[in-house]
């Protein structure tokens, strides 16, 4: 099982964020990546694909951070990141990439549990392109 | 001069499909591809699109209602061809269930044209274009709008040089349906079920512009995908034959050949006939065995009830070295024509002359239940072909112990041969002997003779007459008047 710190680095949000970033930089990034990750998976697998696996990944995640909101009530036709974004700005900083980045993390994992790792690779390429496996920020202090 | 159009024929990468189609998929034809479902269509579309697409004719896929692309994804990845790395480079996946939901096909059409016109694919997939008609039934005048927009769709996608297919579950073949008019290719997959076999066949109803081979034709799903069995050729000349050819091949039987006026003549069938332990498959492990040691090469196609029964050993040391390739298929549901590509996979592979099968009766209890009704006419297909491959065949055939007829073969395939030894058990005196005759010899002289022959270490020995005996075939013959009794060193004895 990967340590929180090591999803940290796996994560293209810890790439995306400077190392000075405040948690309303990290959480206006973590719904830029949402964005993204919906632009670039919808059209393959349907934006109520994408839903209902954004959906899974914050359940799940919620064992762990359970500050993190709950999916949202009813059957959404886009990801809403609102109630994500109000709930990061709440965590200091360390909390707030270690949850953004977990979530993506499950949510990767979610995808490769059903269509294996090296499609789940290849559909969030465009998402993770910049991360080439070695993160240009370093490991962000506390 | 005016010079008439070309059409190039794709290569689909789905062993036998080309074949069946008569050379391939016509370019920028709007083909359809229906069944009900679980009989393979997604996979066929997949496996022709990853074959078919490349960097400078890329594929769309449009996902409609149906089964979820993510499922879709899942499974279709198992195949070999599956290339997630193709995937957003020459393949690339379009979701439209929101469109479709919306019930307006007016709207498909447009994001269909929207891609098309971005993307310039040079192959189009729509997967289910059933989805698309239910999804449209909720207007009153769904055929006509459905028409209109498969009229709209074909004329575009060809305009637009993209080869195209739709997918969809259709139940009723004969259902009026206009997409069929429209279509310039109809393939046609389905699956029967009869007792635990289940046998998934495809048909070409339709494909403009080319000769395509009529009938059903079997198809397996594997890892590699689907592979359809093209039907054995019955029209090839036999290549090896030429006129005046009267090469023969020996049996490896002592007395054998000359009963046979010297061999069996090359390119040959023979059926060898005669009860259960009576040494047919003896016979015929002698016959490879003698190939083998004038350095031809064989097939046996085994298809014996117990696949531990150990078998001769000369064939298993011949499997062993080489000379004698093995087709020894388990599978309960197989079909003729697979039988035949497994059989000729293997002449290939070792330039083999000499065949044999053993036996029929094993044979048609390995073919699928549905397949066994046609048992008589794919034997017919399956003989010619082989002769048609200049290959010498041996086929055996469990021949039940009646002495009130003489036939060959239940199957009535004693008239698809070149020629029949026939095997029999007699009584004499309080004595179970063995006799055989060559029995037909087409355009050849042979032997009538009955004659005794026994079996031991080293295979058949063919012996004598029983020339003091009659009736022979009756199995307990009399002796004639006046002669004596049978010797006691008779040179005939069981092995």
């Amino acid at each position: 099982m990967d340590s929180p710190d090591n999803l940290i680095s796996a994560s293209p949000l810890a790439y995306r964020v400077g190392e000075d970033a405040d948690v309303a930089q990290i959480a206006k990034t973590v719904g830029a990546l949402w964005a993204e990750i919906e632009e670039a998976l919808s059209p393959i697998i349907g934006r109520r694909g994408v839903v209902a696996l954004y959906r899974r990944s914050l359940h799940l995640s919620r064992a762990v951070y359970s500050w993190m909101p709950g999916p949202p009530e009813g059957i959404d036709v886009a990801i809403d990141t609102r109630l994500l974004m109000s709930a990061l700005v709440l965590q200091n900083r360390a909390e707030a990439l270690r949850a953004g980045s977990a979530l993506f993390q499950t949510f990767h994992d979610l995808l490769a549990s059903l269509v294996g790792p090296s499609l789940t690779e290849r559909l969030l390429r465009p998402v993770w392109a910049d991360y080439a496996g070695t993160p240009r920020a370093k490991e962000p202090s506390t | 001069m005016i010079s008439k159009v070309t059409i190039n024929r794709l290569a689909t990468g789905v062993p036998g499909l080309d074949e069946v189609l008569g050379g391939g998929l016509p370019e920028f034809s709007f083909n359809l591809i229906a069944g009900p479902p679980g009989c393979g269509k997604t996979t066929l579309a997949h496996q022709m699109m990853f074959a078919l697409a490349t960097a400078e004719r890329p594929a769309i896929y449009f996902t409609v209602l149906g089964e979820p692309p993510l499922k879709m994804l899942r499974y279709q990845q198992q195949f070999d061809f599956f290339d997630s790395e193709a995937i957003n480079h020459r393949v690339r996946f379009i979701n439209l269930s929101e469109d479709a939901m919306a019930g307006n096909l007016d709207r498909v059409l447009k994001r269909i044209v929207d891609e098309v016109l971005q993307l310039s694919p040079g192959l189009v997939f729509v997967d289910s274009f059933r989805s698309v008609v239910q999804a449209s039934a909720k207007d009153g005048d769904s055929h006509n709008k459905l028409q209109q927009f498969v009229q709209q769709l074909g004329m575009l996608m060809t305009s637009w040089q993209a080869t195209t297919f739709l997918i969809g579950e259709y139940f009723n073949e004969t259902e009026a349906n206009p997409v069929f008019t429209v279509a310039d290719g109809l393939l046609w997959l389905r699956q029967s079920v009869q007792r635990n076999s289940m046998v998934r066949k495809l048909e070409v109803k339709k494909m403009r512009g080319q000769p395509t081979l009529a009938g059903l034709f079997t198809f397996r799903i594997d890892r590699t995908g689907i592979k359809l069995y093209a039907p054995a050729r019955t029209s090839a000349a036999p290549s090896s034959l030429m006129d005046g050819d009267d090469v023969r091949l020996l049996m490896g039987v002592p007395g054998l050949d000359d009963m046979l006026g010297g061999g069996l003549p090359r390119g040959y069938s023979l059926l060898v006939a005669g009860p259960s332990g009576s040494g047919k498959s003896i016979l015929a492990a002698s016959f490879l065995a003698e190939g083998a040691s004038r350095g031809e090469t064989g097939v046996i196609a085994a298809f014996e009830q117990n696949p531990r029964r150990s078998r001769n050993q000369v064939l298993i040391d011949l499997i062993a070295d080489g000379k004698v390739g093995l087709v020894d298929s388990r599978a309960s549901d197989l079909s003729i024509d697979e039988v035949m590509q497994l059989i000729m996979v293997e002449v290939k592979r070792l330039n083999a002359s000499r065949v044999v099968i053993d036996s029929l009766s094993g044979f048609e209890l390995a073919l699928a239940p549905t397949f066994r009704d046609d048992f008589r006419e794919s034997l017919l297909r399956l003989v010619t072909a082989l002769a048609g491959e200049g290959v010498t065949v041996l086929l055996t055939s469990e021949l039940e112990d009646r002495y009130t007829d003489l036939r060959f073969s239940p199957y009535g395939a004693a008239f698809l041969t070149d020629a029949i030894i026939v095997q029999r058990y007699i009584e004499v005196e309080s004595r179970l002997l063995r006799v055989l005759a060559v029995v037909k010899l087409r355009a050849s002289r042979h032997s009538h003779e009955l004659r005794l022959y026994s079996i031991d270490d080293d295979g058949i020995r063919v012996g004598d007459m029983l020339p003091d005996q009659e009736g022979l075939l009756g199995g307990r013959p009399t002796r004639k008047p006046g002669s004596l009794p049978l010797a006691a060193d008779a040179d005939v004895h069981d092995g």
